[in-house]
């Protein structure tokens, strides 16, 4: 039953192209240019959770992650002329690094002075994109970066970008499952529900939370490479603080910690902002107002509201 | 030589010195216990010898190995378990898991042995559900075993720290108070396991405050006040001993 379910659900999700151009013909790229990007969001914030939810470092640093990976890739296409998989790869890499660079002195700073500090190094990296004019262009923005192509095969309609973008979404959800679980996932939560007593056990907390940070970084690298790929231009407004906020406001209203909960916030409050657009002029105000409704009815986020439904499914069922 | 030695251990907070040039040393299969009023320097030299804190000076050998200043994690891998005074355990959790945690640090495993499971790996999964099952038993958690940490009672997870501890099968345990705050029943059932834990041949040192459980398992005593050592012997004559009895009841 349960395998049946997961297959549909799989079939469903690539088939949306087909479900999408069925249902609202009219709307079909405006449909699916947000889908792209919730996929996109939905791997970003998981990369973020391993972080936040699984070693319990609150780091403000993600988007700084995202924009070294993005601003790789697209200079590297862009100047170097580097095919899409090379650039990728630098990406990743490049953001990895970055982070094995920060933590180090980051995480000699614990809990508050962490968060801020990891702030600290965001602001600093998004004033370097606005102001390094000669390298990043600055305020000007990097454009023409050519869509990405796998060898022979070319990602530029809409849908090939869906099935980009769901099975980096897929991809970084089948690592996050890994890493969460199991051995190292129990190592991950000892240090971040007791660091002292973690010690105890002979677990190094530096040690874990500095391979969830390296790991959530170059994870963050890889998608900012998927995402300048699939936009073509990138500004320095990508790296603003606004994106901690938005990857905040899916990953703790979603449910910290859990895949299920984050991919459901991804989801949902990037669909959200779209859906409102019917009411223009109160939009943020309706916004604002569930955001508030959620943090008092589900303070541990959506998580616990979809657990029980799925309670009650099951004792329906 | 000892087992575990403490040289001319100092730690001082600010301008308070509250470990004040102790010295220790536990022979292989000895259980002492370590009292002394509150604020005598019991925890803190706890703490100093297990890594948590930076010492001022001296040094802390174990096994023949100098651990000055070594961080908790290392010392708690060459064998040094120890429980924590207030009760510590990870909530989020469950009982089997927390006991996990306690050993997987201790069992060396490859990366391509994790990824393929090689048998090697499959072995040291078995012990360790074997041992944490056992040692569930032990404390009388078995039915627990699916529980969340943070959903046990005070006393449960009390049992649940203590077995913890005994996970990677340490040659020196640190009991941190293991009878304060829990009822009398549960007091002598601590005695039992701990006396248990002296006669499979571990070392022992204990800090406690109930007098009976200190003067009924240990075979020899220290006494710390105001983080000097004023006394060392047999329970019989550190019942005696007048400095004993002027640092608790003053005069």
């Amino acid at each position: 039953m349960r395998r049946i379910a997961w297959t549909l659900g799989a079939l469903g999700l690539v088939a949306v192209p087909w479900i999408v151009a069925g249902v609202a013909p009219g709307q079909r790229r405006y449909i699916l240019h947000i889908l792209v990007l919730t996929a996109l969001w939905g791997a970003l914030a998981l990369s973020y959770d391993l972080v936040v939810g699984h070693v319990g470092s609150l780091s403000l640093a993600h988007p700084a992650f995202f924009g070294i990976g993005a601003y790789a890739a697209a200079l590297l296409a862009t100047e170097a002329r580097w095919p899409f998989a090379a650039g990728l790869a630098a990406a990743v890499g490049l953001a990895g690094l970055a982070a094995l660079a920060v933590g180090v002195p980051l995480f000699r700073l614990t809990e508050h002075s962490f968060a801020m500090g990891s702030l600290g190094f965001a602001m600093v990296t998004s004033i370097v994109a606005t102001n390094w004019v000669d390298f990043t262009h600055g305020p000007l923005c990097i454009t023409g970066i050519p869509k990405p192509a796998l060898g022979p095969l070319r990602i530029v309609t809409l849908p090939q970008f869906w099935w980009l973008a769901l099975a980096a979404v897929v991809l970084v959800a089948l690592l996050y499952h890994g890493l969460t679980t199991f051995r190292l996932g129990r190592a991950f939560h000892a240090v971040r529900d007791n660091e002292g007593l973690a010690a105890a056990a002979g677990v190094n907390a530096l040690k874990y939370r500095m391979l969830a940070f390296v790991i959530g970084a170059a994870l963050a690298g890889g998608i900012g490479a998927l995402w300048v790929g699939y936009i073509n231009v990138l500004c320095p407004s990508e790296l603003a603080v606004s994106v901690t906020v938005n990857l905040l406001v899916i990953v703790f209203l979603g449910g910290v910690g859990s895949l299920r909960g984050v991919v459901a916030g991804a989801v949902l409050f990037t669909a959200l902002p779209e859906i409102l657009r019917v009411a223009p002029t109160w939009r943020l105000v309706i916004y604002g107002s569930l955001l508030l409704v959620i943090v008092v009815k589900r303070p541990e986020g959506l998580e616990t509201a979809l657990r029980a439904l799925g309670r009650r499914g099951a004792r329906a069922a | 030589m000892a087992l575990f030695e403490v040289h001319g251990l100092v730690k001082r907070f600010f301008g308070v010195t509250a470990v004040d040039g102790v010295d220790l040393a536990l022979e292989r299969g000895e259980l002492v216990s370590l009292i002394g009023p509150n604020g005598s320097g019991k925890t803190t030299l706890f703490n100093c010898v297990t890594g948590y804190l930076p010492v001022d000076g001296g040094r802390v050998v174990y096994r023949g190995e100098d651990v000055t200043g070594a961080p908790p994690h290392r010392v708690a891998r060459l064998g040094v378990g120890r429980t924590f005074q207030i009760v510590s355990v990870f909530p989020r959790l469950t009982a089997l898991e927390n006991l996990l945690v306690f050993l997987q640090q201790h069992q060396e495993e490859s990366f391509p042995g994790r990824l393929f499971r090689t048998g090697r790996v499959r072995r040291f999964e078995r012990e360790a559900l074997d041992r944490a099952a056992a040692l569930l038993d032990l404390v009388g958690l078995a039915s627990h075993a699916a529980t969340r940490a943070g959903h046990l009672s005070y006393g449960q997870r009390k049992l649940l720290a203590f077995a913890a501890a005994l996970m990677p099968d340490p040659e020196l345990i640190l009991l941190d108070e293991p009878a304060a705050a829990v009822n009398p029943t549960m007091i002598n059932q601590m005695k039992d396991r701990i006396r248990a834990l002296h006669r499979a041949g571990k070392t022992v040192l204990l800090v406690e405050h109930n007098m009976d459980v200190v003067m009924d398992i240990s075979e020899r005593i220290v006494v710390l006040d105001h983080g000097q050592k004023i006394a060392e012997g047999p329970p019989d004559a550190i019942r005696r001993d007048p400095r004993v009895i002027e640092a608790y009841f003053g005069t």
